[in-house]
């Protein structure tokens, strides 16, 4: 008796829940799927999961304006759990079953590859929103932000110049997947080619990701400091809570700015949250945004963010703002005034109208995409971590910058 | 570019001959405007010339220079487009008139120093300080950095303050600031002192130094230079090689406490009751999440024992999880005692259940936890083997929570039941021992031993709804290769893993070390199914 109440009551429930479903082709007409494809779980959740909200902010604000091509915005979001797999996994649920007409995500490289199959074989559109190591082209995504060439080597030209203090020797350390991988092959290439430097003035090791006891190695980094008179750097790119937990210990054990400097490549204002930032001041990031970038542009974003957050009950904090948030706000709308100039959802369609657009992003400059290649025109610049858990500016590029996809240094 | 470069040129030959006429008196205002708005080759060179004029002044343009340029060192110096302000106590004063404002203008900001120009200014500083500290403490804080780099300061200076200063250790210390100019004097007694000064402070970067002295001199020392440089040489490579491996083994004690601590929990009740709890690890993190709810709480209530909130929080941290551990047991494990896969499940759902209230209650980002004063950095024992204060604190809680632990388990009469029950649990329900209410006695028990790991952690790791997954598996490997139900056996195998993990680590990098010791492990099982320390008799 008992369980076919219950029965009853599940099938009673089920048929109401999926009710909407019923209905929704009828009008579906009036809104446009997106997709969200960032972890709100695993070690990525911290950083990745606020750019769900981001999407949805800037479809509000495209459907307060009356929407793309008259229809509403409706975002469908996911949550990959920061594992690989489950990437290419829950999008192509998203492209097959909820047929949006763009997905906005991925963090890592080793997601965005995971995607990569499921995005070219529909023939649908993702707009990735970070740095990462290039060597890629794919005609399925935009690509928000920009390739070492136009992001890390102007940093590290930077640190190595007089006025960034003459770095000579390299302390690589990063998380053990693709990007870090990559980035350091460059590097390496570019120090050997453009500077002469020799292997021996460097060091490379990888954690797994998600690693959190730097204890041994921060002490390997000391020891590698004091081998030799030459000013050493530390390259990081750990991802993820590895990069609190690293710097945690940078403290701990008492290694200041001024002796090693950390530019850290994934570094942003949010990963500083948990942390006193008093005796990291001086390590150094690069971005195509920072939060302090100067202009009415970015306090728009900051404000608007910030009531978002306080409106919606947002769990992150309203006054922290970070690179691929924004990008992924340039994306949304990068993405509306492609599919408003082609007329049309249809991917080739909004594609080929990619020459030519422009949004006023809120770093302060006119990105835009060209007919060359789906790499977004960026600016770049330069922070310096500062006592209140961000960072100031210590260069930016005098104009967007010419993405260039394939490094020569491999 | 190189007409600039020639005008700066002939500038400063004009600054130079001038300097000395009215070298007593100290441009304030000048020197204030060149650090609040000068380009960094002004400001680097504003430096030289004040420390060049510092020591002529009269006592209160010292004490000034001092104050306003640590303020401006540590970036509390406040430019507006007249003056500056430094704070003072809760206000802030005019560092040109003197006067004090409670509120700075609006149009202040802190210059933003770059690297290199923080380099330049650090010796410099240091260098003030010795020349107008009467401290002893604070100059001998001034000397020590001083070795890594002098910077602008002219070693004249250094030499001429070595000459008159008091103060043994100073003296010491100032040594090994000189060693670089003696090294390259020349001269066999200068060079003589510069090796005894290495010899006696044994660190890497002494070693690094006699290496190249003695590479670089190729022959043109004199022999008795060359033999005790030699025989400095070998001694501080030793002393260097010891406190490395020294080194290498705190490292694995320290990463072995870690585990001992997560673990200890689990051995109590995976150990004891068989019960595969896969939440162990959120008992962890709600352990550090109290503590930090402690930590906030005292903000608000009692801000003077903030200091010791790590401590107000021991009991917290126990008896919060502990009533976690009560309930969970009480609502799913206590159905399932002997549906072990059922367990494994349910408690896997309890772990994602609490994480994702967590998430949704507090949020994804990592809490921010004070550090007291006093687990600030660490101090050195001898050469390069440092140890830091928060390493040294989760070591030992690890040493308290194994002590505590054995005390209640082989002292107490819950411990003598909760014994009594594992080994027959019918034979004890027989002579009269509640054993439910043991089971449930233990599970708490067990999860509070995880709240204190959440503790000792918080200070090393970040805290968030996830930092427990990553210690779970770890967890359950220290608890399978100490023996199920051996305290002592996990203590052993947490040690054991951490020392190796540190051995490994250095040399073959984090990916290779997990592997390693998986590898290990597994040949460990194999050899020894039932781990170090294996339970006596039938089970």
């Amino acid at each position: 008796m008992r369980r076919r109440s219950f029965l009853k009551a599940v099938g009673v429930s089920g048929a109401a829940m999926s009710a909407p479903g019923i209905i929704l082709p009828a009008w579906s007409q009036d809104t446009v799927k997106v997709g969200c494809l960032f972890s709100s779980s695993g070690a990525m959740a911290n950083i990745e999961g606020r750019l769900n909200y981001v999407v949805q902010m800037a479809a509000q604000e495209i459907n307060r304006n009356g929407g793309v091509l008259g229809r509403q915005i409706e975002v469908v979001t996911t949550d990959p759990g920061s594992d690989w797999p489950l990437y290419g996994q829950q999008g192509r649920q998203l492209i097959q079953e909820e047929r949006v007409a763009a997905t906005f995500g991925c963090w890592t490289s080793a997601s965005r590859k995971a995607v990569l199959p499921v995005v070219e074989e529909n023939d649908s559109l993702l707009y990735y929103p970070l740095h990462f190591e290039g060597e890629e082209n794919s005609a399925n995504v935009v690509y928000m932000n920009s390739p070492p060439a136009s992001s890390v080597l102007p940093a590290l030209e930077y640190l190595m110049s007089d006025n960034g203090g003459k770095a000579r020797r390299f302390y690589m350390l990063g998380s053990d997947y693709v990007w870090p991988r990559t980035i350091n092959d460059q590097l390496k290439g570019y120090w050997q080619q453009e500077y002469g430097i020799e292997p021996d003035a460097w060091r490379e090791q990888y954690v797994p990701v998600g690693h959190a006891d730097f204890q041994s190695l921060v002490n390997d980094i000391k020891r590698f400091a004091d081998e030799s008179g030459e000013q050493p750097i530390v390259v990081l790119t750990v991802v993820g809570n590895s990069i609190p937990n690293f710097f945690q210990e940078y403290i701990n054990q008492g290694i200041s700015a001024l002796d090693v400097p950390v530019l850290g490549l994934d570094v942003v204002e949010a990963d500083l949250e948990g942390l006193d930032t008093e005796p990291l001041v001086g390590h150094l990031n690069c971005w195509a945004y920072l939060q302090n970038a100067p202009g009415e542009r970015n306090q728009q974003f900051l404000d608007a963010w910030a009531s978002y957050v306080n409106e919606n009950d947002v769990p992150f904090r309203p006054d922290v703002s970070i690179d691929p948030m924004v990008s992924t706000y340039d994306g949304v709308h990068m993405w509306a005034m492609a599919a408003e100039k082609a007329g049309s959802f249809d991917v080739p369609e909004v594609r080929s109208a990619f020459p030519g657009i422009s949004f006023a992003c809120p770093s302060g400059y006119d990105i835009k995409l060209t007919a060359d290649n789906n790499y977004v025109h960026r600016g770049v610049f330069i922070g310096s971590v500062n006592r209140n858990q961000g960072f100031d500016i210590v260069w930016q590029s005098p104009e967007t910058t010419v993405p260039v996809p394939y490094s020569p240094y491999i | 570019m190189r007409a600039g470069k020639i005008v700066l040129c002939l500038l400063l030959l004009v600054l130079a001959t001038f300097v000395p006429v009215q070298a007593a008196d100290i441009d304030r205002q000048g020197l204030v405007g060149i650090w609040c708005a000068g380009d960094d080759a002004e400001r680097r060179d504003s430096f030289a010339a004040m420390l060049s004029q510092v020591e002529s002044a009269d006592e209160p343009t010292r004490q000034w220079v001092q104050s306003v340029l640590s303020a401006y060192r540590e970036g509390d110096l406040f430019c507006t487009a007249e003056t500056a302000f430094r704070p003072a106590g809760e206000a802030y004063e005019n560092v040109l008139t003197g006067e004090r404002v409670d509120a700075l203008p609006a149009d202040a900001n802190a210059p933003f120093l770059n690297i290199p120009l923080r380099r330049a200014l650090e010796p410099v500083s240091r260098a003030v300080t010795l020349v107008v500290s009467p401290e002893a403490a604070e100059r001998l804080g001034a000397a020590d950095g001083l070795s890594r780099s002098l910077g602008v300061v002219p070693p004249a200076l250094i030499e001429e303050l070595y000459a008159t200063e008091p103060d043994a250790r100073v003296r010491s210390a100032l040594e090994q600031v000189l060693v670089g100019v003696w090294l390259a004097s020349g001269d066999p007694a200068d060079q003589q002192r510069a090796i005894a000064a290495l010899a006696a402070d044994p660190t890497r970067q002494n070693l690094t130094t006699l290496e190249r002295f003695v590479d670089g001199a190729e022959g043109s020392l004199s022999p008795s230079v060359e033999a005790a440089a030699d025989e400095a040489l070998s001694k501080v490579k030793l002393t260097v090689q010891a406190s490395d491996i020294l080194t290498v083994l705190y490292h694995g004690l320290s990463y072995g406490s870690v585990l001992f601590l997560a673990a200890l929990g689990l051995a109590v009740i995976f150990g004891l009751m068989g019960v595969i709890n896969l939440a162990q690890a959120e008992f962890v993190m709600i352990g550090a999440y109290v503590t930090w709810f402690v930590q906030e709480a005292l903000k608000v209530v009692a801000p003077d024992l903030l200091d010791a909130y790590i401590f107000i929080a021991i009991p917290f941290a126990f008896l919060g999880p502990a009533l976690v551990g009560v309930l969970m047991e009480w609502g799913v494990v206590r159905h399932l005692y002997h549906r072990p896969l059922l367990t494994l499940l349910a408690t896997w759902a309890v772990s994602l259940l609490l994480i994702n209230i967590v998430r949704v209650s507090i949020g994804t980002q990592n809490l921010s936890f004070y550090t007291p004063e006093y687990l600030k950095s660490g101090f050195t024992v001898f050469s390069e083997f440092a140890i830091t204060w928060t390493r040294l604190l989760s070591i030992f809680f690890a040493a308290l929570a194994l002590v505590g632990t054995l005390f209640v388990l082989y002292r107490t009469r819950f411990g003598l039941r909760v014994r009594a029950t594992t080994q027959n649990r019918r034979m004890s329900g027989c002579v009269g021992v509640s054993t439910r209410r043991t089971d449930s006695m233990a599970f708490a028990f067990g999860s509070g031993l995880a709240g204190i790991a959440g503790l000792a952690l918080s200070n090393i790791y970040n805290v968030n709804p996830t930092m427990g997954t990553s210690l779970i598996i770890d967890s359950f490997i220290v608890v399978v290769v100490g023996g199920v139900g051996s305290v002592l056996g996990t203590a052993v195998a947490a040690l054991g893993i951490g020392e190796l993990n540190a051995f490994i680590e250095p040399q073959y990098g984090a990916v290779a070390s997990k592997v390693i010791v998986l590898l290990a492990v597994i040949l460990f099982i194999q050899q020894k199914p039932n781990g170090l320390f294996p339970p006596k008799g039938r089970r």
